[in-house]
């Protein structure tokens, strides 16, 4: 390698600096990216591993959780169900560690507002004794503080609700569970597994700061709280030696099989024992602990790819800056060639310098995704997920990995421009056959009628086609960070407006406590309607849950006349009391099992089989749900109503004595609030990674742009001394990069519509399926962002040839 | 407005183009280079000058000070009685797209268009597309079989021969060229010339060439010559 003939190809590289700087940037942005994301990632399944694992100062997640989600079992039903579990564990391979059984119930905190008022906060309250399992975990961390509750008077207030209200260990609060008021004294903070995400159950979106509180009673105290006999629960929580294997509900892979023997012999023991209809499930059923696991797994899988697409950019803007630079340079290699300088010596140069280039742009990469973006992210995982992140240092292996992928795209973009550079023939540059230009021919035919500033704009544009192809490429690379974010910010606004539910509070009602509320609705003359909601299964070898609502009244969003809406994608609303009963299903519930209308399939409602028929299949909703007549689901499952719904009149709103008869009030204000604050969150990190995007697609542009422009300097200043007028030569080039901006902005949009599409499709599963609505306006904005960018270099443009040293730029026509 | 005269005899003729202490100075590291110092230059309609010199004599900036491509660093200069425009990008532009026509050494003709492309795209960018002109203007310099050959398709003679036809587009009172001949061989340099002596008759269009080629002269009506940036000679020639 000669070292005059590398440093005269730095010398030319760095007369193109801003160009230069344009792609160490990329580079940086790739890194930078990569690091930040794959910090999350990390730190979210360190998080996950290390939280649920049954270390000492860890919660010991529960291998096996029983629900009884009808009623309550008093305390000799528990206690003899767990001695059965004991008594008939038959399984060699897994020995039984504890059984363990809870009560824990919904209802409400009393919360004293600055004001002297009160605030009625939807709230879940759990019996927790020594917690052997599914322990309180209070990490050496400023969210936490203080001891487990002992007493029957003492309560561990969950972090996310303590901070969230202001209040601290010591303080006195007063919370009901559907059988009157109970006054305790705080005397720990916490954290609990159900409640890491700090969201209500079901919900996507984390509760907005003191609409939703969970404590952690003793189970003496939640006994009497709920006015239940000792050792009374509505839970049995089943621990195993070890780490057993277990599958995941929401993919179709199988993980694992050692809990599948466990669980289908539990329910067996459950229906020998009980009457009461049950759910058996996994770690994999518990909303919070899958919601994290879920997360982690995203992010893991999403890091590499933005790391590798934004490197992927930056490889494609260093490949196409040095073919560039390789064809203004072709006839001075000619020469070379000419006088005997062999290929090797011409080649390591232009591989060496998009290492230089990809070195520089990973170290400042680098110290920013260490130094800045992890804390970042870190910072908003805390924020968003409400979990204190402790003793997580960015992995060296992930700054590796990052570095690795984005060393290895540059050094393949370097490549080929530098093996076409060793592989120029003097002779065929110097004819200029050098030059590959899509045939001039037949584009000449395709726009012969046109005007010549037209045609030559046309011609110009597309004289390139490697250049521009990957151009447009890079562009639709860049514009899939923006419009993957639109579209699944407009989709989640689509599918969470709250038009779908027009209730104004929802009142969870005790066993049999409904019409104590009706009363109470009647009262004050408010609206109602009641709802059951039921955990459901689509058959019994098959435990992913469904989550069964039965409603009093079908009405769709389009002509909206109950408080729940369906969004009918196609078919009919269930019909009440028939021979097979009825019912609509979610269109991922219809994707995941096949199930589609006239079908006729049996599945669970808790532990009991029923065969039911779907009628129709509804969108828009995230969980597998289904959807049916109360009447019907009432007589399968022997309870009347899990809820009233409520529309409130003006100035009637939920009082201490609705309070006192429910087991929880939920308010729709609260949810809207809840929605408004993640997704301006949301909005806040969607501009950040909007304005990467844009910022890359900026960059892409301006250099293909740019290099357009250098390359027709020669043709620009002769056009000038020719005497064309500046306003004409900038509509030339004003309409250049519209049709190139057109182009761009139409690949960019369906990019990002497949892009998301497949984003999409990788994430979603049973748990979460979700479809992307590509709206015009999103599509409008991807598109007329990418126009947008590419006309706004017209002035750029302009300012380039007035500055043009003519006589010059004319001679360079001979080069 | 300067007018310039010159004495015919019994007649006072107006000069289309006059120069007058022309100096155009570079300032380079250590020195001031003087490409041209003090030219005084009348050129009348119709005429056909060469101006010859050795390489550095000044002959390209002379000419570029004409074309208002440059700015001279004194001096006065006209056109048909007009104070050329300088230091002004637009004003020179529009002076050129009014008077000049120019020819370069390497045609730098549009590889994107068609011969008569390349024509039609002058006259769009200067006004007013005119299909029959360019094409008229094509028969003239002998290519009317070659309107929608690109220019990579054309021998070397006849893309200066395009290049002439567009530097005739809009019909300009002075056509340039800068060693125009200077790529072509011998043969071809012959047809080219007079091809553009043809033209220029035929569109009444007075031309200052720049050539170090001798054997031009032939073809000019005046020869003047320069040397370190000062005219030494300027002679009528007889044809």
């Amino acid at each position: 390698m000669s070292m005059l003939l590398t440093k005269r190809l730095m010398r030319s590289l760095w007369r193109t600096k801003l160009r230069l700087s344009a792609v160490v940037l990329m580079i940086a942005v790739g890194v930078f990216a990569g690091i930040s994301f794959g910090a999350y990632g990390t730190a979210a399944t360190m998080m996950y591993d290390d939280i649920y694992s049954d270390e000492e100062g860890r919660i010991n997640l529960a291998d096996v959780v029983v629900e009884n989600p009808g009623g309550v079992w008093n305390g000799t039903t528990s206690e003899e169900m767990c001695q059965a579990i004991r008594d008939e564990w038959t399984n060699p391979e897994l020995e039984l560690e504890f059984c363990e059984p809870r009560l824990t119930l919904e209802g409400l905190m009393f919360n004293l507002l600055d004001n002297g008022s009160e605030d009625m906060v939807h709230a879940v309250w759990y019996g927790i004794d020594e917690g052997k399992v599914d322990r309180v975990w209070m990490p050496e961390h400023d969210c936490c503080s203080g001891r487990l509750a002992a007493a029957a008077d003492e309560i561990v207030l969950d972090a996310h609700a303590a901070s969230g209200m202001g209040i601290d260990v010591g303080e006195s609060i007063s919370i009901a569970a559907g059988a009157g008021r109970m006054n305790l004294t705080v005397v720990g903070i916490g954290l609990y597994s159900n409640h890491l995400y700090f969201a209500e159950e079901g919900a996507l979106y984390p509760a907005s700061a003191g609409t939703f509180a969970t404590g952690y009673l003793s189970a003496s105290g939640m006994e009497v709280l709920a006015n239940r006999s000792a050792g009374s629960s509505n839970i049995i929580l089943i621990d195993v030696k070890g780490t057993p294997s277990y599958d995941l509900q929401s993919t179709d892979a199988v993980e694992g099989v050692e809990l599948n023997a466990v669980k289908a012999q539990i329910l067996e023991i459950m229906s020998e024992e009980s009457d009461d209809p049950v759910s058996v499930y996994d770690q994999s059923g518990i909303y919070s602990v899958e919601l994290l696991r879920a997360d982690a797994e995203g992010a893991n899988k999403m890091y590499p790819y933005v790391t590798g697409m934004i490197a992927v950019v930056a490889g494609i803007t260093i490949f196409l800056s040095l073919q560039r630079l390789i064809q203004s340079q072709a006839k001075e290699i000619a020469v070379l060639r000419t006088l005997g300088v062999p290929r090797r010596s011409i080649m390591p140069g232009y591989i060496l310098a998009p290492m230089i280039i990809g070195s520089v742009g990973v170290a400042i990469g680098t110290a920013l995704g260490v130094w800045v973006g992890a804390p970042a992210m870190l910072g908003m995982y805390e924020d968003i997920m409400g979990i204190p992140i402790i003793g997580y240092s960015v992995p060296p292996s992930l700054v590796i990995l990052n570095v690795v992928i984005v060393m290895v795209i540059v050094l393949l973009s370097g490549i080929r421009p530098a093996w076409q550079a060793a592989q120029m023939q003097p002779l065929e540059v110097m004819r200029g056959q050098h030059e590959v230009r899509l045939s001039s021919r037949r584009i000449q035919r395709w726009t012969a009628r046109m005007p010549a500033t037209v045609g030559l704009t046309i011609r110009s544009s597309i004289r390139k086609p490697v250049r521009l192809a990957f151009t447009f490429l890079a562009v639709g690379l860049s514009m899939l960070i923006l419009g993957s974010m639109l579209l699944m910010m407009g989709s989640i606004e689509d599918m969470f407006g709250t038009e779908r539910e027009t209730w104004d509070a929802r009142v969870n009602a005790p066993e049999g406590g409904e019409d104590e509320i009706i009363q109470w609705a009647q009262s004050k003359g408010v609206s109602y309607e009641l709802l059951l909601q039921y955990p459901g299964s689509p058959a019994k070898s098959d435990s992913r849950l469904l989550s069964v609502n039965g409603l009093d009244q079908f009405s769709s969003t389009d002509s909206p006349t109950g408080m729940i809406h369906v969004k009918l994608k196609e078919g009919s609303f269930p019909v009440a009391d028939a021979t097979v009963t009825q019912v609509l299903i979610d269109e991922g519930s219809s994707e995941f099992l096949g199930w589609n209308i006239g079908d006729q399939p049996t599945m669970m409602f808790g532990s009991i089989s029923k065969k039911v028929e779907v009628t129709g299949i509804t969108k828009g909703e995230i969980f597998r749900t289904v959807y049916l007549h109360r009447s019907d689901l009432s007589a399968e499952v022997g309870l009347n109503a899990t809820s009233v719904l409520l529309d409130l009149p003006n100035g009637v709103e939920v009082d201490s004595e609705l309070g006192a008869i429910s087991e929880g009030i939920t308010l729709m204000a609260d949810q809207d609030k809840a929605f408004d604050e993640i997704m301006d969150k949301q909005i806040q990190f969607l501009i950040a990674v909007e304005g990467l995007g844009i910022l890359m697609a900026f960059g892409v542009l301006f250099n293909t742009l740019v290099m357009n422009l250098a390359e027709r300097d020669s043709e620009l200043a002769t056009l000038r001394v020719l005497g064309a007028p500046i306003n004409r030569l900038g509509a030339m080039i004003f309409g250049e990069h519209l049709a190139i901006g057109v182009i761009g902005g139409a690949l960019a949009c369906i990019f990002s519509v497949l892009g998301t599409q497949l984003l999409i499709d990788s994430m979603v599963q049973w748990a979460f399926f979700f479809t992307v609505q590509a709206s015009l306006g999103s599509l409008a904005i991807i598109g007329g962002t990418v126009v947008l960018m590419s006309i706004s270099l017209t002035p750029f443009g302009m300012w380039r040839i007035k500055k043009m040293d003519l006589v010059d730029s004319v001679k360079e026509f001979s080069n | 407005m300067i007018r310039s005269y010159r004495n015919f005899g019994h007649m006072m003729v107006e000069a289309m183009l006059s120069m007058k202490g022309i100096e155009r100075y570079y300032e380079m590291s250590s020195e001031t280079v003087k490409a041209l110092d003090g030219i005084n230059l009348e050129i009348e309609e119709g005429e056909r000058v060469l101006l010859l010199g050795p390489s550095g004599s000044g002959k390209t900036t002379l000419l570029n000070c004409i074309a208002a491509l440059d700015n001279p660093t004194a001096g006065e200069y006209s056109f048909n009685g007009n104070e050329v425009p300088r230091g002004h990008a637009e004003k020179m532009t529009s002076f050129r797209r009014d008077n000049i026509g120019y020819v370069f050494q390497f045609y730098n003709l549009l590889q994107d268009l068609t011969a008569l492309e390349n024509i039609l795209l002058i006259q769009e960018l200067s006004g007013g597309r005119d299909g029959g002109r360019a094409r008229e203007l094509l028969r003239l310099v002998g290519l009317e079989g070659e309107v929608d050959r690109f220019p990579a398709e054309m021998s070397g003679g006849q893309q200066q021969r395009v290049a002439i036809a567009r530097s005739l587009a809009k019909a300009p009172k002075l056509l340039l060229g800068d060693e125009l001949t200077g790529n072509l061989d011998s043969k071809t340099t012959a047809m080219v010339m007079e091809v553009l002596i043809k033209a220029c008759e035929s569109e009444n269009i007075t031309t200052v060439m720049v050539t170090h080629d001798e054997s031009l002269s032939k073809y000019a009506t005046r020869v003047v010559r320069l040397d370190s940036g000062i005219v030494t000679s300027d002679e009528k020639m007889g044809l």
